[in-house]
């Protein structure tokens, strides 16, 4: 060990540029040997089971790899769903149509825009079958246009080499020095547990300050898309996860959930304390103190379930008598209604919290036992954005079609071949517009260093072995350029170009005439798919998109007013965070639109999450007829204000939730949810202050 | 079992079907092994699962095709 140091050392002193171009770069460069070793790998079994394009199988292996294990096989998963899919699309096709070249390039394009579309829709690997999709189908038929009697044995080679690449692929980034992704959400979901915790514990003072309160639910909300995401994937990458995932879900949820009442307590002190009611503000905090009590622990154990979960069970028993006694301190009519308004809220937390104690205890366990509740994490998922996606592909797609009928193109099927495969790619990148336009520079780099293998190096040698000593250098950069993201993508498009115009073969076809102009229509592809983002712009983190992801956050309130209840609660909770997700990584830290956003995220959470408990009271107990009246209006009322609020509908929605405070003088199970809704509906911290009459006399109730 | 078996005209060796019914046995191994937390005691649960796979197929393939 110490010499093996030592010697490090005496290199470093002897080289110190070399020393420094190491330090640091041992993932890379065990990235770059992975990748190679699945490259040649695949391209050597493909040789010996005598398949017709080795070169399909590496450019496979190319675009699948990556650093985390888990990725690659989430990737492979499903590019094999989407290989399967669009090879027998691109089979019927020419069956279809085999002399009908219109018609034909007419549905090629179209079912390649969809494809493309389908990619922009689902942000995760999902989007990898989509790409794949396409790319099949146009990799099947296109070649095939000039011989369809054919296609089905050529459906059958392309095929077979996708799959061998995603299984060699697959079973490298598996096999040899795997990093695992696992590690990753663990630390997370850890961490993050850990913090909630201490937010929780480190607020028992009562009231948190608007601005910090937004910073808490900017992290939380980044925590809570970051696991999913990151639970998605590793379900692919290991066994024991997968039997933890619908686990890991509900754990999730109930971290959403208590996150929300946790902020809506919060507003309610916040806005009786600015009111100046210390009475009631002092008794919710003396009934929250048990809690900040509970989760107070030896320093060690401070973020062990196993010991805060009885702790806060034992918690949640005491509750109730403190509330009653805390309750009858306290002048009766508006006095006691806040503050059983503020214990309902707090009660409902506790039952939360210890929820998501207990899922956690559980995860921590090495065997699970037991089935629990299924709930999904719902995604706001943007619809009109991947039509122009679709229109944009369908268009690229139909103008080279038109140039290749027109000008009768030998070269036409490639350049159709590329632009397919690179509209997919760019489709699901975040920032089409720059990385189109590296990887089009990095796929003319890659380009230039195939030929010149193909032409200068390769022609002098002979077996398996001189092949990778041939290929071996250029071929190094591409995986190389692609471990650093700071480059663009330019890595991803040398390593597929250069691998194209190698277009190894057993026996190695050489033909320099074919290859250039191969390379010619290739580029064009690559080229047009490129410049159609710019005559039909992205749609991804556009204000156009930010405003209409804004509009549907505040429509999340309309759902909660109007939906079937059945698990509506998780998917409030999951697809108002995941828009708003969305939408706030393309502001601005701090900017006004930024401020804007998290204020109105607040408000939506806390009154879509009051509309909700109100409904769900309201369906579970026996009431009047005049009381469901009146509470079905204010909801309406409320839901009205959030789709297209000005001051008009904020008087009328306020008039609404008190008219039916009143209704409900006979029903006080009711009382406390639209006190609540009441209070956000006046809180002059929340956006909603903006249509507030500022010369009303201050009055609560 | 035949070598070869045709699917709607189509020849597919006797192999695939097998194959596809492994992949479906080590699905539910696997779903079993991690309920129960059993990799814990692998070094490298990734190999384990290659080498279980190999041991499956093999064993299959050599049984109903020799």
């Amino acid at each position: 060990m110490s010499a093996a140091s030592t010697k490090t050392g005496l290199a470093a002193r002897r080289w110190p540029a070399l020393a420094e171009a190491f330090a640091g770069e041992g993932r890379t460069w065990l990235f770059v040997f992975k990748t190679l070793l699945a490259l040649y790998l695949a391209a050597w079994l493909a040789m010996w089971l005598r398949l017709e394009q080795p070169a399909t199988a590496m450019i496979t292996v190319g675009i699948v790899m990556h650093p985390h294990s888990g990725m690659v096989r989430a990737k492979s998963f499903y590019r094999a769903i989407g290989t399967l899919c669009g090879s027998t699309f691109g089979l019927a096709l020419l069956c279809v149509f085999p002399q009908q070249r219109v018609l034909f390039l007419l549905c090629m394009s179209l079912w390649v825009g969809l494809c493309a579309g389908g990619a922009t829709l689902y942000r995760n690997f999902m989007a990898y079958g989509f790409v794949l999709a396409g790319y099949t189908a146009a990799i099947v038929a296109l070649p095939a246009v000039g011989n369809p009697l054919g296609v089905f044995d050529s459906a059958l080679m392309r095929v077979s080499e996708v799959m061998l690449g995603l299984v060699v692929a697959g079973v490298v980034s598996d096999l040899v020095f795997p990093e695992r992704l696992r590690m990753v959400l663990r630390k997370t979901a850890r961490e993050h547990f850990a913090h909630f915790i201490d937010f929780v514990r480190g607020s028992t003072g009562g009231s948190i300050p608007r601005a910090e309160m937004e910073q808490a639910h900017l992290r939380f909300v980044r925590a809570a898309v970051e696991l999913e995401n990151q639970r998605a994937s590793v379900i692919f990458e290991d066994p024991e996860i997968r039997a933890r995932s619908t686990r890991m879900r509900l754990l999730n949820q109930h971290n959403m959930a208590a996150a929300t009442s946790f902020q809506s307590l919060h507003h309610l002190i916040n806005r009786l304390q600015r009111e100046g009611r210390d009475a009631e503000v002092a008794a919710l905090i003396a009934l929250y103190r048990p809690i900040g009590a509970a989760l107070t622990t030896a320093p060690a154990e401070l973020h062990d379930p196993a010991v805060l979960a009885p702790r806060l069970r034992e918690c949640a028993q005491r509750l109730p008598a403190l509330e009653a006694e805390l309750h009858a301190g306290l002048a009766p009519g508006r006095a006691q209604l806040a503050f059983d308004t503020g214990a309902t809220v707090l009660g409902r937390f506790l039952d939360e919290l210890c929820g998501y104690v207990e899922v956690e205890l559980a995860l921590r366990g090495h065997v699970q036992r037991g089935d629990v509740e299924r709930v999904h994490f719902r995604r706001g998922n943007d619809a009109t954005g991947a039509m122009v996606a679709v229109l944009r592909t369908f268009l690229t797609m139909a103008a080279l079609s038109t140039f290749w009928i027109a000008s009768g193109w030998t070269f036409g099927a490639s350049a159709m071949l590329l632009a397919t495969i690179f509209s997919g790619l760019f489709a699901a990148t975040p920032n089409p517009l720059a990385s189109a336009f590296s990887m089009l520079a990095g796929y003319a780099l890659g380009m230039l260093a195939g030929l010149f293998t193909a032409c200068v190096l390769l022609p002098g040698s002979d077996g398996f072995a001189m092949l990778i000593a041939a290929t071996l250098p250029l071929l190094l950069a591409g995986p190389w350029l692609n471990a650093h993201p700071e480059l663009g993508n330019i890595g991803g498009g040398y390593a597929i170009g250069i691998v194209y115009i190698l277009a190894l073969k057993n026996p190695m076809v050489y033909d320099p005439a074919h290859a250039f102009n191969d390379a010619i229509a290739q580029l064009a592809g690559v080229a047009l798919a490129a410049v159609s983002f710019v005559f039909v712009p992205r749609v991804t983190g556009s204000g156009w998109q930010r405003r209409r992801q804004f509009r549907r956050l505040r429509e999340q309130v309309v759902e909660a007013a109007g939906a079937p209840l059945e698990g509506l609660p998780w998917r409030f909770e999951s697809e108002s965070r995941d828009l708003f997700h969305q939408a706030i990584v393309h502001t601005r830290p701090g900017s006004r639109e930024s401020r804007e956003l998290l204020a109105w995220a607040l408000a939506v959470h806390e009154s879509g999450r009051a509309l909700i408990e109100l409904r769900q009271q309201l369906r579970a107990g026996r009431f009047a007829v005049e009381v469901h009246e009146a509470v079905d209006r204010a909801v309406q009322a409320v839901a009205q204000l959030y789709r297209r609020p000005d001051a008009v509908r904020r008087q009328q929605a306020e008039d609404a939730v008190r008219d039916a405070i009143e209704a409900c003088a006979a029903a006080p199970a009711l009382r406390p949810r639209l006190y609540q809704l009441l209070g956000a509906l006046r809180d002059d911290e929340s956006p909603l202050a903006t249509w507030m009459p500022t010369m009303e006399p201050a009055r609560a109730t | 079992m035949p070598r070869e078996i045709a699917i709607c005209g189509v020849l597919v060796p006797g192999l695939l079907p097998i194959f596809l019914g492994c992949l479906l046995l080590m699905v539910l191994v696997d779903v079993l092994i991690g309920r129960y937390g059993l990799y814990r005691y692998v070094w490298h649960p990734p190999l384990f699962r290659l080498a279980l796979f190999a041991c499956l197929f093999g064993l299959t393939g050599l049984l109903l095709l020799h």
